[in-house]
């Protein structure tokens, strides 16, 4: 398939959300309204806590702020692949979308990729307001650091999205896979308190979840300006994250695929 | 141009059980929607399938599509076994699915057609040229920027046909195309159909209007309970002769059991 043509469906996808979302009036405006709740939220919780907790040697507020900034642009990430499948079925396009020539894994990831921009353009407005309002501080950050971790934390979160996408082709409920892996990925991997004040089993079993990996580091280049060496070891976990999970999402929605044209069972919801 | 074969296809559909039986009954085993079902529609030729409800038609039109693949036998397109060639198949094929709920209701009818050719692979220009056509072939043109959501069933039903032709395909499928036209809007829809035949397209069409089986068709397939009942060339068969069959043989599966399920 051509870059061109490839280009042309993404942007044909993106229009289609564009338009979707800007004939939907209030919508807008009630995101907006619950980033800037969510926020001021975090930043009274902080306050409550006071001065004296410090994890991982930064403030709580631009821990908390970093922490869940990237683990509601995953979230969302990996939720889109959900849900490009799940408006598919629900809304009755499903077979007609997998059954054009572009390859279903490709219209499920142009879908998706459609969504990440705006969950993207979304991280960067909720931690450069929440810095903005809220003055929280970022006096050395590494940039370019964090721009790679955000990188490799999409690649985790398309992998994983296409595992979740193909749930719920298989199940029809990957959504509340998601929900059960959204809750545990919670408290497990140090979005709102460090993976230290966990027990030492389940310090263990957050080692195993990318998404820890991915704020810890973002975290490290974000607050505390980490080198590149320091960030090596959760960037080599990232990428090899990514290597194993990548392929094994593609091949589970494929086959998860396959198997609902046998079973007859694309379209259900 | 591409010729259909379909060779001894079945298509058996499995109901999984609930997890807590006792909340409530539900259908268990499985349907028989296809059994051992030959046919083969020669390039450029249009094959009517005639049946009542549940017998199988819209079924098999999903698996010559490839959206669903027979448990067993095999479907070949052009040569194309659906199994092994799916993407080259949905290259040439289209399926005109006209249902309300299959496309975006927020986009305009010439936004819906757009963003599906774009996934059809249809260059921007072609687009743009083909579009515009289409919907003023399909009566759509003052419609062309309403929202499908203000759409009625007709609408969609044209719509739903439009959205096919615009990659141009080769093979083109209709599930009962003209259930929600009026006459006027049917006979349009069979003259834009017999252009496409005109150009070598091959047509498979499932309805059950008789008449207008005769009228476009090659060959008429009558499914009954997922069976192959009966088959008729209408090149061989005069029009007085094709009514008095269709009379005898309809009377005689009006006596037989309607096909379980409702599976489409």
């Amino acid at each position: 398939m051509s870059t061109v043509r490839t280009a042309d469906k993404f942007l044909a996808i993106l229009l289609r959300d564009l338009r979707t979302a800007a004939r939907y009036r209030t919508g807008f405006a009630i995101s907006v309204a619950g980033t800037l709740l969510e926020l001021a939220a975090f930043y009274y919780l902080s306050r409550a806590i006071g001065p004296g907790f410090r994890p991982e040697g930064v403030g709580y507020f631009p821990f908390v702020l970093v922490g869940t900034g990237l683990y509601t642009f995953m979230l969302m990430a990996m939720r889109s692949f959900v849900d490009c499948v799940q408006d598919a079925q629900q809304g009755g396009t499903m077979e007609v979308l997998m059954n054009c020539p572009t390859p279903a894994p490709v219209v499920v990831m142009l879908s998706a990729a459609s969504a990440l921009l705006g969950n993207s353009v979304q991280f960067v407005l909720y931690v450069g307001t929440g810095l903005l309002l809220f003055g929280a501080p970022l006096p050395a950050a590494n940039w370019t650091g964090g721009l790679v971790m955000f990188g490799l934390s999409l690649l985790i979160a398309i992998a994983l999205g296409m595992i979740a996408a193909a749930l719920q082709i298989a199940v029809q409920k990957g959504s509340a896979v998601l929900w059960v892996f959204g809750s545990g990925a919670w408290f497990l991997t140090g979005t709102l308190f460090p993976i230290e004040a966990l027990p030492k089993p389940l310090q263990f079993v957050a080692a195993c979840i990318p998404l820890t990996h991915a704020l810890s580091a973002m975290r490290m280049a974000l607050l505390k300006g980490a080198s590149f060496a320091s960030l090596m070891p959760e960037i080599n976990a990232l990428i090899l994250f990514a290597a194993a999970l990548l392929p094994f999402g593609l091949a589970a929605f494929s086959f998860c695929l396959r198997r609902a044209r046998l079973q007859g069972t694309l379209a259900f919801y | 141009m591409d010729t259909i074969c379909i060779e001894s296809v079945s298509k058996i559909f499995r109901h999984r059980p609930a997890l807590f039986g006792w909340l409530g009954r539900e259908k268990q085993g499985e349907t028989r929607a296809l059994v051992e079902i030959s046919l083969h529609v020669p390039a450029g030729n249009a094959l009517a399938l005639l049946g009542p409800n549940g017998s199988g038609k819209t079924t098999l039109l999903k698996l010559i599509s490839t959206m669903l693949l027979p448990d067993a036998g095999r479907v070949t397109v052009g040569g194309e076994d659906t199994r092994t060639g799916a993407s080259a198949i949905r290259r040439r094929v289209a399926f005109a699915i006209t249902a309300e709920r299959s496309f975006f209701p927020r986009l305009s009818a010439q936004e819906n057609l757009d963003f599906f050719a774009a996934l059809d692979n249809v260059p921007r220009q072609r687009r743009a040229d083909r579009i515009p056509a289409l919907l003023e072939e399909t009566g759509l043109r003052e419609h062309a920027d309403t929202l499908v959501m203000k759409f009625s069933s007709g609408m969609c039903q044209r719509l739903g046909i439009a959205r096919a032709l615009v990659k141009q395909p080769s093979v083109i499928l209709f599930d009962e195309p003209t259930r929600s036209l009026d006459p006027a809007s049917a006979e349009e829809f069979w003259k834009l159909v017999q252009r496409f035949r005109d150009r070598g397209a091959t047509i498979v069409v499932a309805t059950h209007n008789f008449e207008e089986a005769s009228a476009l068709a090659d060959s008429i397939a009558l499914l009954q309970a997922g069976h192959l009942a009966d088959y008729r060339d209408l090149n061989r068969t005069s029009t007085r002769e094709l009514r008095s069959w269709y009379l005898d043989v309809t009377g005689q599966l009006d006596a037989l059991p309607v096909a379980a399920g409702g599976w489409q």
